[in-house]
């Protein structure tokens, strides 16, 4: 190290700051020495360095990554996977007393019953599992053997926001940390130039709930999710000013740094080091972010997979394509949210028109992403989940139009890659589809299971707060689904 | 649902590093509560509809009617027979919950029955009691309860923090202005001469400044949810702003807070109601509106009203009352009925816009000459209609095909059913009118100009007959079930029956009522949260069975029952937390606070604040010279990047401001709800869908693109490159940061040409944040 160089000097002063004359934790250095001895024992890196930097796993890994495709207010399981011919047969009928009988039902009592609603979607069986999709899914059915279906997941909370956090987050307390923040702390990124965390939104608004389902919480923003904009430039605000040179970009960068770090010796404060890093990942999103998002390099063929009409335009179908692209170059963890499945019946919001219209926004492009990962040999390291907050009612809300209310007891997720068992459908619901006969998959439970895949034992993913440890997934008993899993 | 942690643990665990010691004496509040509300309340506790086994654990006579407890005899006791069991059928809670006790959970219910099983009322729903400081020394009272809870845990508070950033604090927090370098000049000298009699006319005059009411206005419209659009998917512009300025000049003039609700909650049902008391209830038209076609307005209707219950009880009573919406609240005591009784109050307005007249406009005096030279014109035309018919009838179909539009229209209604409009416009049209008759109808058209100029604004206004209130089914306007009163919570304290039928101004005096025991605290809390960065309760929206508990109890009862004393104002309560030590202690972490404090619960320091969205411009804009210290008025519109706007179903304008409008203050800022501009949005300003009592501060990229790249910013940094240019380095260093370069700094900066240094300077961790 050369001491007439200031930034050396600088660091060497921090580094002989913190660990011998304050020995507080700052960045990296406090991850890192809070992880030693939980089987995250790396050795320091020096400085405030990147708290992104990758990270030992509890145990072999079977993942890296993560792409969650969230449908934002809560998919009908019963008119797209769940095949229940009574409940057609009983369409417009209470459920039966006796039937009922005994049953823990969800936010549910004798004066709130509504009657059942069949789907009017038709059912075929699909693929060497011969499982049930709805016409409403063609180009699902046609991975049905390479997806894990899971019928039976289980989650606390009935409302949007709070159920939308409680399945990102496992609580629906406003500011934990949600999964994705998890991830990109547990296991840092692979990626340098873009961030660990990435959001995609399509629909016509942002999920109820906003930024803090993609929040850090008690963990240091640095690992909250970064929001790509879809249109225009990927990120406000992405470009240099006109006037200003490369050169004097990395200039104002470089001062601001040797600045910050200065401060944060002073201060102590945590903080600092986060917008230090901040500031070398935005300088770099400048031009990796533009790189990502331009996909004349793709061919003709991958857009028509995707079903991408007009690769410049919004779309579910060009968020899944640069989810691909994202795990391409190593982004820990994507999550799009696609918004406006709260299908209750109204005039904007039945399963007559508007389930259809999302469907058919979705189907392609799931199915695509899922084969195209596969042809590229991603899939095996990248785990895809589909789901929303909850799923809906069998019994309807009937007006002029047909809708279903949110039901928590049972609804579909599916998983494909990072070592899911392809093919397999796990639980079993009723014949109503209401609740699980068999192998019920709480969301806590579900969240133990994608952190099993990526190297994680969620009872070991802590970090240290107010003297204690605060373990991310929270306190609630979680199990990892071994039968989910090969 | 689960605390994150409680706070009796971390007090303990900071003693003895290793599992809290068994207390001899078991507390409900402290100790059992919080086992028996993450654990068994669900089920077993205030929602009937929800409740297993008919059984509940939340009321004492309940549970021992049941023999879940038997006072004395834990052995006797059902509720220790299944906590304790081992078969998965019998063990409560049951496995599938999730939910499992430990082993010093069970111990302390064990305990607390054989000690008696006595309950006490959760601490929120009690009135907080004066109680008197326990010790005589002389400590400002703030201190005295923070540097108990720090000796307590073998910690001291730190030194005072440096003048310079003391100066840059208070006035921030104050104000949301950093002080200029003269006056960080003059506080210095006057500081050396004696510290506290400059920093007590420090705090008086930044109270005193206009700006005091900006950026505390600032902190009650997050609350108010105020934006100025319609929200939804067509989101179109609103004007509202003049609520925005009430609150401003209602802050400036310290308004009481009991005032300063009623009037927001029930300004219009007051005697002989001002304008400006109507302009107050413009609070709860901060509620979105859907404008989308085939919509059931009555639908979108009583969600306004959802959210006015909702955001009445998390402002005021720091209660989530808006669970008992669909269902009797899983946690709190406020049944689904209850809620429709709160529901009643506001259920029975109307919902106009009101036209605020500029303060040197005599609308009355206006409205009565209009009203006499309408009565003259009507005379003229009486006397002329007979030759304005005449004319009519002579016109030929080419001629009336050649008349000028508005003519033809009026010529278009039937002779009897023409406006005085109308009729003037033919009288015109028809000629040989007299000189007598243009006059009048000049005067009457300038005078109508005038008063229809002036801008509108949302109001609330009481309708005669009051609509029919009914429990909704699930929250369903669909399916209305018994009809019910309007009356508040049985929890809370009593709500004195009227006369007449209760109004949102009973409610309104109810909810600042001396007896309410959760007003003060709530608002105090939420206060100390901007001083500090986490209220002393943190959940700073929930005050009911699920929040945390206090971190120090008897400091916020001595804030609440302090502030009522001193007649609800709030300066004097920002006064006396600004002068107390704790506030003015450094924010630089120590090694034996971070070891054992790091998140800074017991206040040990103060605490590094990134600054507010809106802060971050004015502190930028001032830093360069460029603030416009114009206040209120119609939002402005100053340069956003491209793009943003043109999300969404409708097309939204944005016409950019000219001259000193496009530098005002980040307040001023219109606001879309469903796009918000970018550089407030990515510093966590939000948008006004609901009631935000608590921003998050992010620190991510996206901040660092902004003040990097964002046109705004970089117009500010080419105005502070010339301060540079003009009056050097150092003075631009602390025109953004209030304290003088260190010789490293300034070298580092000089190194850099002066776009640069400028850009770097406005890009500081330190100017962003508040120290």
């Amino acid at each position: 190290m050369n001491p007439m160089n200031p930034e050396h000097a600088l660091r060497d002063l921090t580094r002989r700051h913190f660990f011998s004359r304050c020995s507080m934790g700052v960045g990296s250095l406090a991850l890192t020495s809070l992880m030693a001895g939980r089987g995250h024992g790396a050795a320091p890196a020096p400085g405030p360095a990147n708290p992104m930097q990758p990270k030992p796993t509890h145990f072999p890994a079977q993942a890296k990554n993560v792409i969650f495709l969230f449908m934002a207010g809560g998919p009908s399981q019963l008119d797209m996977f769940e095949h229940k011919p009574l409940l057609t047969k009983l369409n417009g009928k209470p459920i039966p007393d006796s039937y009922t009988a005994g049953k823990r039902f969800a936010f549910m009592d004798s004066s709130h019953r509504s009657d059942l609603l069949g789907s009017r979607r038709s059912f075929q069986q699909y693929g060497q599992s011969g499982k049930w999709v709805s016409d409403l899914l063609p180009y699902t059915a046609g991975i049905i053997d390479d997806i894990t279906l899971v019928t039976t997941c289980k989650t606390d909370l009935f409302n949007h926001a709070p159920a939308k956090l409680f399945m990102n987050a496992g609580s629906g307390v406003f500011g934990r940390p949600s999964m994705g923040s998890w991830v990109t702390y547990g296991l840092g990124s692979e990626c340098d130039d873009l961030p660990g965390f990435v959001v995609l939104q399509s629909g016509p608004r942002g999920p109820r709930g906003g930024a803090v389902l993609w929040g850090s919480g008690i963990l240091p923003t640095t690992y909250q999710g970064v929001p790509l904009r879809s249109q225009g430039d990927p990120i406000v605000n992405l470009s240099t000013p006109k006037s200003i040179s490369q050169g004097q970009q990395r200039q104002l960068v470089d001062a601001v740094r040797e600045l910050n770090l200065k401060r944060l010796v002073e201060t102590g404060d945590d903080e600092i080091s986060t917008r230090i890093n901040a500031y070398e990942m935005a300088y770099r999103m400048q031009t990796s972010a533009p790189e990502l998002m331009d996909l004349q390099g793709e061919s003709q063929a991958t857009l028509d997979l995707y079903g991408i009409k007009d690769a410049r335009e919004t779309s579910f179908a060009r968020n899944c394509l640069l989810a691909r692209r994202l795990v391409e170059r190593g982004v820990r963890f994507v999550q799009l949210y696609d918004t406006n499945w709260d299908h209750h019946g109204g005039p904007t919001e039945n399963l007559e028109k508007h389930l259809p219209e999302k469907c058919l926004d979705i189907d392609q492009p799931c199915a695509a992403l899922v084969r195209d990962l596969a042809s590229r040999g991603l899939l095996k390291d990248t785990i895809v989940v589909w789901g929303g907050e909850f799923g809906r009612t069998p019994m309807g809300e009937v007006r002029e139009s047909t809708g279903r209310n949110h039901h928590i007891d049972a609804f579909t997720m599916w998983f494909a890659g990072g070592g899911f068992k392809p093919g397999l459908t796990y639980g079993e619901t009723d014949e109503f589809g209401f609740g699980p006969v068999d192998k019920p998959a709480h969301v806590h439970d579900i969240h133990a299971t994608l952190l099993h895949q990526l190297g994680l034992d969620h009872k070991r993913l802590f970090v240290r707060s107010q003297g204690l440890d605060f373990r991310l997934t929270g306190v609630e008993e979680a199990k990892v689904i071994r039968e989910l899993i090969s | 649902m689960q605390r994150p942690f409680s706070l009796v643990l971390l007090v303990a665990s900071l003693t003895h590093a290793a599992e809290p010691p068994m207390p001899a004496k078991i507390e409900f509040n402290r100790d059992v509560r919080p086992i028996l509300s993450d654990n068994c309340y669900h089920c077993h506790g205030n929602d009937a509809a929800h409740r297993k086994a008919k059984l509940r654990l939340d009321v004492r006579e309940e549970a021992m009617a049941m023999q879940a407890l038997v006072p004395g005899q834990p052995e006797a006791s059902l509720l220790i027979e299944r906590i304790m069991a081992e078969d998965a059928d019998e063990v409560m809670p049951p496995p599938d919950s999730h939910k499992q006790l430990g082993a010093a959970q069970k111990e302390i219910l064990k305990r607390w029955i054989a000690q008696g099983a006595e309950y006490q009322p959760h601490w929120a729903f009690v009135k907080p009691e004066k109680r008197p400081l326990r010790d005589d020394r002389n400590v400002h009272p703030i201190d005295h309860f923070i540097q108990n809870t720090l000796e307590a845990n073998g910690l001291i508070a730190s030194a005072a923090a440096d003048p310079a950033t003391l100066i840059r604090r208070v006035s921030l927090d104050l104000t949301g202005l950093p002080p200029s370098p003269v006056e960080v000049d003059g506080f210095l000298r006057d500081a050396s001469r004696d510290a506290e009699a400059a920093y007590q006319a420090l705090v008086d005059r930044q109270l005193n400044s206009p700006h005091y009411g900006e950026r505390w206005g600032r902190w009650w419209l997050d609350q108010a949810r105020y934006a100025d659009s319609n929200g939804y998917s067509i989101d179109a512009p609103r004007q509202i702003w003049k609520f925005r300025d009430w609150v401003i000049g209602a802050l400036n003039m310290d308004m009481p807070f009991d005032q300063f609700t009623i009037e927001q909650l029930a300004g219009d049902l007051l005697p002989d109601a001002t304008t400006s008391q109507k302009v107050a209830t413009g609070f709860h038209r901060n509620t979105q509106i859907n404008e989308e076609g085939g919509i059931d307005k009555e639908q979108f209707r009583i969600d306004s009203v959802f959210d006015r219950v909702a955001t009445t009880g998390t402002v005021w009573l720091g209660l989530t009352i808006g669970c008992a919406q669909c269902h009797d609240h899983k946690f709190d005591p406020i049944s689904h009925q209850e809620y429709y009784r709160l529901f009643a109050f506001f259920n029975n307005q109307d919902e106009p816009e009101l036209k605020v007249m500029d303060p040197g406009v005599d609308a009355g005096a206006l409205t009565a000459s209009r009203k006499e030279l309408e009565a003259r014109l009507r005379d003229y035309w009486q006397a002329n209609a007979d030759r304005v018919v005449r004319w009519e009838t002579g016109l030929t179909p080419e001629v009336r095909q050649s008349l000028p539009g508005h003519v033809r229209r009026s010529l278009g209604v039937a002779e009897d059913k023409r406006t005085l409009e109308q009729q003037l416009v033919l009288l015109g049209a028809a000629g040989d009118g007299d000189k007598g008759f243009e006059e009048l109808k000049n005067r009457y058209q300038e005078i109508g100009a005038r008063l229809d100029k002036g801008p509108t604004t949302l109001v609330m206004q009481e309708r005669a007959q009051p609509r029919r209130t009914t429990v909704l089914i699930k929250g369903d306007f669909t399916r209305p079930a018994e009809e019910v009163a309007p009356g508040t919570p049985a929890v809370l304290h009593p709500f004195p029956q009227p006369a007449a039928l209760p109004n949102r101004l009973d409610l309104a005096r109810w909810i600042m009522s001396p007896d309410n025991p959760l007003t003060a605290r709530v608002i105090m809390n939420r206060i100390w949260q901007q001083y500090f960065g986490r209220g002393l309760v943190e959940t700073e929206n929930d005050f009911g069975l699920t929040s945390t508990p206090p971190s120090h109890p008897e400091l916020l009862d001595w804030l609440a029952t302090t502030w009522i004393e001193r007649k609800w104002s709030l300066k004097e309560m920002h006064r006396l937390i600004v002068t107390s030590h704790t506030y003015r202690q450094s924010s630089r972490n120590r090694p034996d606070l971070q070891e054992k404090d790091p998140n800074n619960y017991l206040l040990g320091r103060q605490q590094r604040l990134r600054l507010d969205a809106e802060i971050v411009r004015d502190v930028a804009l001032t830093a360069s010279g460029l603030l416009s210290s114009r206040q209120g008025g119609p939002p402005v519109y100053p340069p956003i990047p491209d793009g943003v706007l043109n999300q969404g179903q409708s097309k939204r304008i944005w016409k950019e401001s000219m001259g000193e409008d496009k530098y005002r203050r980040g307040l001023y800022t219109f606001v879309y709800r469903a796009s918000p501009p970018p550089s407030l949005s990515v510093f966590d300003a939000p948008e006004g869908f609901t009631t935000c009592t608590r921003r998050i501060r992010s620190n991510t990229p996206l901040q660092a693109l902004t003040l990097m790249n964002d046109n705004g910013f970089f117009e500010f940094a080419t105005a502070l490159e010339k301060i540079i240019q003009q009056d050097g380095l150092e003075s631009a260093f602390r025109r953004c940061t209030s304290r003088a370069p260190q010789p490293d700094e300034l070298e580092l900066l000089e190194k850099l040409d002066t776009l640069n240094a400028a850009r770097v300077l406005l890009n500081l961790d330190e100017t962003v944040t508040r120290e």
